[in-house]
């Protein structure tokens, strides 16, 4: 287990997620509940409830019926409709970074199960999820390299459109930046520990590879999951909750 | 709504907002797009903060001042008096047209935000903006904004117009059709008498349908306006009203049943809807050809993109443009904005009471985009677009001529659309058609006449 380097142990590590998703869903009940504090209707008094926000959300959302739902879920929420329509470009690069970023944090919960299931032996399946794991590379890569080019637009669209540079602020730095940083750090563990799918083991590098893996694991998890709830990351699970609520919006 | 006028200390928040608006808030992406679309940053392009994605991102900043976590762990700040102002500012430099909630991606429902967030501003006497003040108090004294009375609401009816005290049709039509520009009301109901229709009307008991107070965040005699215009058309046995303003059209649709506690019985048509109807079944006929008349269609903001979830895109957009396209003689020419992407002519929001100079911006931008495709006539299926585009108009010095879609299907149907002498005669502001024979000219009113607190 290179990965666990600088004294962290495996009960560290289950403890520093076990931290985080914990900040996590705080920081998640804590914005439903500020959108709690809202009326459920038209000229009504402030509510101040957590479950009338998820009542009136309900309420929105189904409002014409559950076939408006899906239809809205599939095509609005699961392939952007709304975005293809505007640029295709921004579509491109939403997509990319929406499935490149799902797939990645779901593979990487996969991976620490799997890391579980490794460590105790959990029905002496040690074996099996050594394969998972190995199996795991290629579409860690593959959704990588998918994310990779999303923030890449993403960053490329800030520098060289003039308007959109002109009314970035230091808010979109900070944060798409912050995706981009995750990406290029995540590739570059990859290739210091010599599992890349593209490059081989041309960069492997065992001394720093666990060191560079842990950066990436600190940053990933401290930008996309402790800051999600607080930020303007917010808006991947505020975005796809309104696109429902409005039943696709205009 | 307004006993003390002092915002210091009070909450930001005081109801309006849904807990899925407050949501909405979170949702924005800042991708920009609002940006482009925005008819009021075309005219004030060094303002970003006007802009819906600046407007949201302040408001989710001074709610978080109040409500954030560092709220929540160290206690709230007072709120920067200075920083509301401006926002406050920046919220009603906005026409409330909705272009910016068609074009985002998140699907903000930006229409419904900003009339949430005004209210809130009302309450704590920031809001409403200069001249919006007094909108409650003109229509809570007189029921419309002109400051007319109401025993004049069918003053301008030709004697020899049949309009029925009750029926299964009203023509709901509007204070600016009754008191500022007459001519489309009487071309209204030549129309309808031509097309031996039985229509009522509702007279001294038409209240304003109240679109400006809903607009700019001061819901106060609203209800007591929509309660008596939904339970006047029921005492009367209606079960259709066809509106020729799109402002009244939208706050009927919309709006009142919000307030009106109880079963609405009667369907809200645009006239242009009902029109089609009657040129698709060969019940119109034509006297006139308008040969060599290039017009274009001006969408109003309320019966296009607000209505179009509400009654289809059918009714918003196409119904219009068949009845353009069915008068003999005139050639139809469409903008590149048009439909739900049409650029806002500036008046809605209150902002032409508010903020002329942006609303004129606004009108001179969209006559522009008239001219820009060769139109002689820009037309409009609202009252106040139409008074808005030819304020526009006037102050650009286009040779452009504006004219609703109602008077020129009445001056291809060959009828007589001649004001009768009324107390309003001098606050007519409206481009005429005048016809000799068979041929049609439009002339244009040089000047706005009256200094009306106007808005929708």
């Amino acid at each position: 287990m290179a990965f666990y380097t600088l004294g962290l142990t495996f009960w560290i590590v289950i403890a520093l997620t076990i931290a985080v998703l914990a900040i996590w869903i705080y920081g998640l009940y804590f914005n439903f509940k500020k959108w709690g504090m809202g009326s459920t209707g038209y000229q009504d008094k402030l509510r101040n409830s957590f479950w009338l926000f998820i009542a009136t959300w309900i309420h929105e959302a189904f409002k014409d019926g559950i076939w408006v739902f899906v239809k809205t879920a599939i095509l609005d929420v699961l392939l952007l409709r709304r975005t293809l329509r505007r640029s295709p470009v921004r579509w491109v690069m939403h997509m990319t970074m929406f499935y490149g970023f799902v797939t990645l944090a779901a593979l990487s919960g996969l991976g620490l199960f799997m890391d579980i299931i490794e460590h105790f032996n959990l029905l002496g399946l040690t074996h099996q999820a050594e394969m998972v794991k190995g199996f795991m590379e290629l579409p860690f890569d593959i959704f990588g390299y998918m994310l990779l080019v999303g923030s890449t637009i993403a960053v490329a669209r800030r520098i060289v459109l003039k308007q959109v540079r002109d009314n970035t602020s230091a808010y979109d730095v900070v944060l798409l930046g912050g995706v981009f940083l995750i990406t290029i750090s995540g590739f570059y563990a990859e290739w210091l520990r010599g599992n890349s799918f593209l490059v081989g083991d041309a960069f492997a590098n065992s001394v720093y590879a666990p060191h560079f893996s842990l950066l990436h694991t600190i940053l990933a998890l401290a930008l996309f999951v402790a800051i999600l709830p607080w930020s303007k990351y917010m808006h991947i699970i505020a975005a796809p909750l309104t696109i429902l609520a409005n039943r696709g919006g205009e | 709504m307004a006993e003390d006028k002092n915002p210091a200390g009070k909450p930001l928040l005081s109801g309006f907002l849904k807990s899925t608006q407050l949501m909405e808030l979170d949702a924005c992406t800042r991708c920009q797009e609002c940006m482009k679309w925005c008819p009021t940053y075309d005219v004030y392009n060094d303002r970003p903060e006007i802009t819906p994605m600046y407007k949201i991102a302040k408001f989710r900043e001074l709610l978080g001042s109040q409500h954030g976590l560092r709220a929540k762990l160290f206690g709230s700040k007072p709120l920067n008096e200075d920083e509301v102002d401006q926002f406050m500012d920046d919220t009603y430099m906005c026409t409330t047209c909705g272009v910016c909630g068609t074009v985002c991606e998140s699907g903000i429902n930006t229409v419904e935000l900003w009339e949430a967030i005004r209210p809130n501003l009302v309450v704590r006497g920031n809001g409403p903006w200069g001249k919006q003040n007094f909108f409650p108090i003109l229509l809570g004294k007189d029921r419309n904004p002109y400051q007319a009375k109401q025993e004049d609401r069918l003053c301008w009816v030709p004697k020899d117009a049949e309009v029925l005290d009750s029926g299964k049709i009203a023509y709901f039509a509007g204070c600016t059709a009754a008191y500022r520009q007459q001519a489309l009301g009487v071309a209204t109901v030549r129309i309808l008498n031509a097309l031996d229709i039985p229509f009522c009307m509702l007279g001294e008991d038409e209240w304003c349908c109240s679109s400006a107070l809903v607009r700019t965040g001061q819901r106060d005699v609203m209800k007591a306006h929509a309660v008596h215009n939904v339970d006047a058309m029921k005492d009367r046995g209606v079960e259709t009203v066809v509106y020729a303003c799109a402002g009244c059209i939208r706050t009927a649709s919309i709006d009142w049943p919000r307030w009106y506690e109880g079963y609405i019985p009667y369907k809200n048509v645009p006239l242009s809807v009902y029109l089609r109807e009657k040129v698709e079944s060969g019940e119109i006929e034509w006297k006139r050809a308008l040969d060599n008349l290039k017009v274009t269609f001006h969408d109003p903001c309320h019966s296009g993109r607000h209505l179009m979830h509400l009654v289809g895109r059918d009714w918003a957009f196409e119904a219009p443009r068949d009845v353009y396209k069915s008068i003999p003689g005139l050639e139809y020419r469409e903008m590149t904005r048009s439909r739900e992407f049409q650029r806002c002519c500036g008046a809605g929001g209150g902002v032409k009471a508010g903020q002329a100079d942006l609303a004129l911006g606004c009108a001179e931008a969209r006559v522009a985009d008239g001219e820009a495709v060769g139109a002689d006539v820009i037309s409009s299926t609202c009252p106040f677009c139409r008074r808005n585009i030819m304020d526009g108009r006037n102050s650009s010095g286009s040779s452009a001529k504006v004219a609703d879609q109602v008077e020129l299907m009445a001056a291809a149907m060959g009828l007589d659309v001649t004001i009768p002498d009324n107390p309003y005669m001098e606050f007519q502001e409206q481009d005429e058609i005048a016809c000799k024979g068979g041929v049609c000219q439009i002339e244009e009113s040089a000047e706005t006449k009256s200094d009306d607190i106007d808005g929708y």
